[in-house]
């Protein structure tokens, strides 16, 4: 996984509260995986962000990273998603 | 580098996945047992129990891997083989139960949830090992957990083998007496087919078929609850604007399936098969086909309309799902069983549907009269007659029908049953009391019909 471009896509959703960004970007930065953008939206209480993320000079597996983004996501109550891009790219694009 | 799609888009996945509980039912590998024949059964099943449990010895992991990766549940992972009877057909004996152990046991080994393949075409006659399989299928579903059993009785090129018919009859009633003390479970696991296509990758009635590859990937997918959460604000659309709505939810659930399938296919280094464009509903709260064409507009599936409204839907798949992956195969269509969807359960107990009503549904979705449990008394001709209705209508039409009935002995129309999982829960629908019986004991062969001599 480590070889070449590997573009994650990381969503968070939960409740609106101070420090969720900083959260999970400390994680992605911890794993050495790059942010390549970054979108986020709140509706009324309901927070919503997603990372895209250049995964190829990650420092883990990709299940070890997962692992993590899911203990970061236990200690701040909300809900966190790391899945692979193409799966995005296959659903949205022809 | 810019960002290729939305946050908007990306939630639309994880809420299908987490709401609206879309997921990849199966992905089903499919192995050839052909070079596995040999004149002793026990050495037969030894050779089988090799080659299955080396050649799908990656499948459960792989399938693990690729969940994590896209964040898209895979519920089953199954094996489908060659027909048993051609396996089996060389085997001294009398019995091909050691065959479907052999299965059982490698499809514990390897932690796949079913393995189909106890199989048999019989469309213009029976060979010796048909016969042999035949008689072995209500002790093979008896003495296994994770094998199912299908039999081709009839084909648009054939016709219908009525002798096949009368003896599948015959099994069904002794399978559901062998498994009394569980509601007939043993015919949850029984399909009769018209038309058995080669590739298909749900249960009960996969097989790999002689025209397929050595080993092959199939894929199949699910979602009817993403469809039904697309119609739930669709009321004020005409028939052309729901079937655009319906293509392009199919279209993105199969494109997952798509991705799915050469992903597996790349890292088994196997290749990738097809894609069964099939909704496929589960007994949870609005994973249902039922609730899809009641958003539709009817008060109750069952009701007048509602052939009409399944032949939109099932269309509407198919066409927003063909352009999604490189091979549509298998049954592809809608689902319409009764035990494993709650929406048709209620539409039964509320005297919506009958029997009657859900074989001409039959006529224009995927499968047949699946997952129904009637009477336990039904008589061998009635059953026999049911099962020669529904193999009809595929024979004319060019197209998969197959039977999933499950007489519950002790029990009586009206009456719930219990299968458990994905099988589901259900009443009891009542059946005819009158009986076909001159007529499906003649004997011989339904010709095929005029349409079929296209040469």
């Amino acid at each position: 996984m480590n070889t070449q471009r590997e573009r994650v896509v990381i969503t968070v959703l939960g409740a609106n509260k101070p420090g969720i960004l900083a959260g999970v970007t400390r994680i992605v930065a911890d794993a050495n995986v790059n942010v390549d953008d970054i979108s986020q939206k709140v509706m009324q209480d309901l927070f919503a962000l997603m990372l895209v993320t250049d995964f190829s000079q990650a420092n883990c597996t990709f299940e070890e990273f997962q692992g993590r983004l899911q203990k970061g996501a236990d200690e701040m109550k909300v809900r966190i998603f790391a899945q692979h891009e193409d799966v995005f790219k296959f659903m949205h694009r022809v | 580098m810019t960002n290729p799609f939305s946050l908007d888009e990306v939630i639309e996945l994880i809420s299908a996945v987490g709401v609206e509980t879309f997921d990849i039912r199966t992905i089903t590998l499919g192995i050839s047992l052909n070079s596995c024949s040999d004149e002793n059964v026990n050495r037969c099943a030894t050779k089988i129990y090799e080659k299955v449990t080396r050649i799908g010895r990656n499948l459960v992991p792989t399938a693990r891997h690729i969940e994590k990766k896209y964040g898209i549940p895979i519920v089953n992972k199954r094996l489908s083989v060659t027909p048993i009877a051609q396996v089996g057909g060389a085997c001294h004996g009398d019995t091909l139960v050691p065959l479907a152990q052999a299965l059982d046991r490698a499809a514990d080994e390897l932690g796949v949830d079913f393995v189909g393949g106890f199989t048999a075409h019989i469309q213009k006659g029976f060979k010796r090992g048909d016969q042999l399989l035949i008689n072995s299928i209500p002790d093979a579903l008896c003495a296994t957990k994770r094998v199912c059993s299908s039999v081709n009785v009839a084909t648009s090129a054939a016709g219908i083998n009525m002798d096949g018919v009368y003896r599948m009859a015959q099994i069904i009633k002794e399978a559901a007496e062998r498994t009394r003390d569980r509601d007939g479970l043993a015919c949850a696991k029984l399909v009769i087919f018209a038309n058995q296509p080669e590739d298909n990758p749900f249960m009960a009635g996969a097989c790999h078929g002689n025209g397929e590859a050595e080993a092959i990937v199939h894929v199949g997918i699910s979602g009817p609850g993403v469809v039904r959460a697309a119609l739930t604000n669709a009321a004020d659309l005409d028939f052309g604007e729901l079937s655009e709505l319906i293509k392009k939810t199919s279209f993105k659930i199969t494109r997952v399936g798509e991705l799915v399938g050469r992903e597996a296919s790349r890292m088994m280094g196997i290749p990738f098969g097809v894609i069964d464009l099939s909704l496929a509903p589960t007994p949870a709260e609005g994973d249902s086909i039922a609730d899809i064409l009641e958003l539709m507009g009817l008060e109750k599936v069952g009701c007048p309309g509602t052939t009409a409204a399944l032949a939109l839907l099932n269309d509407a798949v198919k066409k927003g799902g063909v352009m999604a992956c490189t091979y549509a195969g298998g049954l592809s269509g809608a689902f319409i069983p009764v035990t494993e969807d709650a929406g048709m359960c209620g539409a039964v107990e509320a005297g919506a549907l009958t029997i009657e009503k859900l074989e001409a549904m039959t006529s224009v979705c995927s499968v047949g009269l699946d997952m129904v449990a009637i009477p336990g008394d039904v008589s061998v001709e009635v059953l026999a007659g049911i099962i020669a209705d529904e193999m009809a209508i595929g024979v004319i039409n060019h197209k998969t029908t197959a039977c999933r009935l499950i007489p519950v002995p002790g029990k009586k129309a009206g009456e719930v049953v219990d299968f458990g999982g994905l099988l589901g829960k259900g009443p009891i629908m009542d059946v005819s009391k009158f009986s076909p019986n001159r007529f499906v004991r003649r004997g011989g062969r339904i010709p095929a019909p005029i349409h079929s001599m296209r040469n």
